[in-house]
């Protein structure tokens, strides 16, 4: 048994996604050198703008429950920076979704989605330290934002409200901050993130608070030797994520299927030119400790490019 | 005969002293720029300076962090001018130095 949304809501958030993608491809100038799963404390240069456009596949399963949950996530994120002072940058995320889940209930498959604008987030990083070498540079930049409830959030059915899983926005205002550490060579790259983001409550559905921790090794495996001129690069990419998260909550109680802690590695490749960089990266999950019956990642597929034009 | 030689010649030595003007009037300056270390970062430093106004090229050298400035004839860089456009980049200016020889001018 199939069941689609169609709603206006929906049709609606199809043209502000797309719309959202054309003002930032018009708009975007410039971006940077960065880990593919979280951010940089490199600058974003004085007036320019940073634009990021990333596809991601978060495909989930292996459902220990009855229910064989299989649920995937598609998100063309957009990302676009700008450099208000050379310390302080201004970064707005619009990502644009379609998730669905498929579960067997009563001895039959049901396969549940919607699709949209999804929840955009804006926040400023400030660098408080640099410290500036030839051929490299350290730098150390706290960061603070908030997610807005842009997404359609009361998406349903033939059968229903949507589960929380699938909607496009989760209808709650969640703040998050961190900080992020980057030692870039003209050899090497690594970036470390700690972050928290502290979720709320909406439809009476509250995900639970998020804290992780971030590595992100970049080493340059082409050229070996560096030449006259600025030569592209070649970057074989390592990536370590651990994220905790807590218990959802529905109608004020905890889920005791949900949370957890989960560890992942992403392998993969960066070229990066004077003008454009193409990126890709496969995360696998390594370790997954979660509540209950929670469901678990299978892989997240990333791969995008960024453009200075 | 003669008269075109010295024709031909008048219109030589104005072209060539016209260009030897140019050449010298041409400033290039050589800026070391620190914290710079891949190869985007590097666009933003050369869109800065191309938005300045007098700049007639740009040259980067990643390798050595050289950034190399040619100024249009007439046009001047100053070290305080340069380290402000290498900080709006989000760099930090390690040396700057004017390129004696034939496209390079002494002083700044």
């Amino acid at each position: 048994m199939l069941f689609s949304v169609k709603t206006p809501w929906r049709r609606a958030g199809h043209a502000l996604g797309l719309l959202a993608l054309i003002v930032m491809t018009a708009m975007g100038e410039q971006a940077q050198a960065a880990p593919q799963t979280f951010n940089t404390a490199l600058p974003v240069a004085q007036g320019e703008f940073v634009f990021r456009e990333q596809i991601v596949l978060d495909q989930s399963g292996d459902d220990p429950s009855v229910a064989d949950r299989d649920r995937t996530a598609w998100a063309l994120v957009s990302v676009l920076g700008y450099g208000a002072t050379p310390e302080l940058a201004l970064f707005g995320v619009v990502p644009y979704v379609d998730r669905t889940l498929e579960v067997t209930d009563g001895g039959m498959r049901q396969r549940r989605g919607a699709r949209g604008l999804g929840d955009i987030s804006l926040f400023g990083r400030y660098t408080v330290f640099r410290r500036d070498r030839p051929g490299r540079t350290l730098r150390i930049a706290p960061f603070v934002g908030l997610k807005l409830p842009t997404g359609e959030d009361d998406e349903s059915d033939g059968l229903g409200r949507l589960p929380q899983s699938v909607q496009p926005g989760s209808g709650s205002w969640d703040a998050f901050g961190g900080v992020v550490v980057t030692y870039q060579t003209l050899a090497f790259q690594i970036d470390a993130q700690a972050s928290y983001k502290a979720n709320t409550e909406a439809n009476d559905f509250e995900f639970g608070d998020v804290a992780r921790l971030d590595g992100s090794l970049q080493y340059r495996v082409w050229p070996r030797e560096l030449g006259a001129g600025v030569p592209g690069f070649l970057y074989g990419v390592l990536e370590l994520n651990l994220i905790h998260q807590d218990k959802n909550r529905i109608g004020g109680s905890d889920d005791p299927n949900s949370g957890g802690l989960s560890l992942f590695i992403l392998p993969g490749l960066q070229y990066v030119t004077k003008r454009w960089i193409i990126e890709a990266g496969l995360q696998i999950p390594v370790l997954q400790d979660l509540n209950g019956t929670g469901l678990e990642k299978d892989y997240i597929l990333r791969a995008g490019f960024r453009l200075n034009f | 005969m003669r008269i075109r030689l010295l024709r031909a010649s008048i219109i030589a030595i104005t072209l060539g002293l016209a260009s030897a003007t140019a050449i010298a009037g041409a400033h290039q300056y050589r800026l070391r720029v620190d914290g710079l270390a891949c190869p985007f970062c590097a666009y933003g430093i050369e869109k800065k300076f191309n938005a300045t106004k007098g700049v007639k090229a740009i040259k980067i050298d990643i390798n050595t962090g050289t950034v190399t400035v040619t100024m249009e004839a007439g046009g001047a860089l100053s070290e305080a001018q340069a380290r402000q456009i290498v900080k709006d980049s989000g760099f930090t200016l390690g040396s700057f130095q004017t390129v004696p020889g034939p496209a390079g001018k002494a002083g700044n």
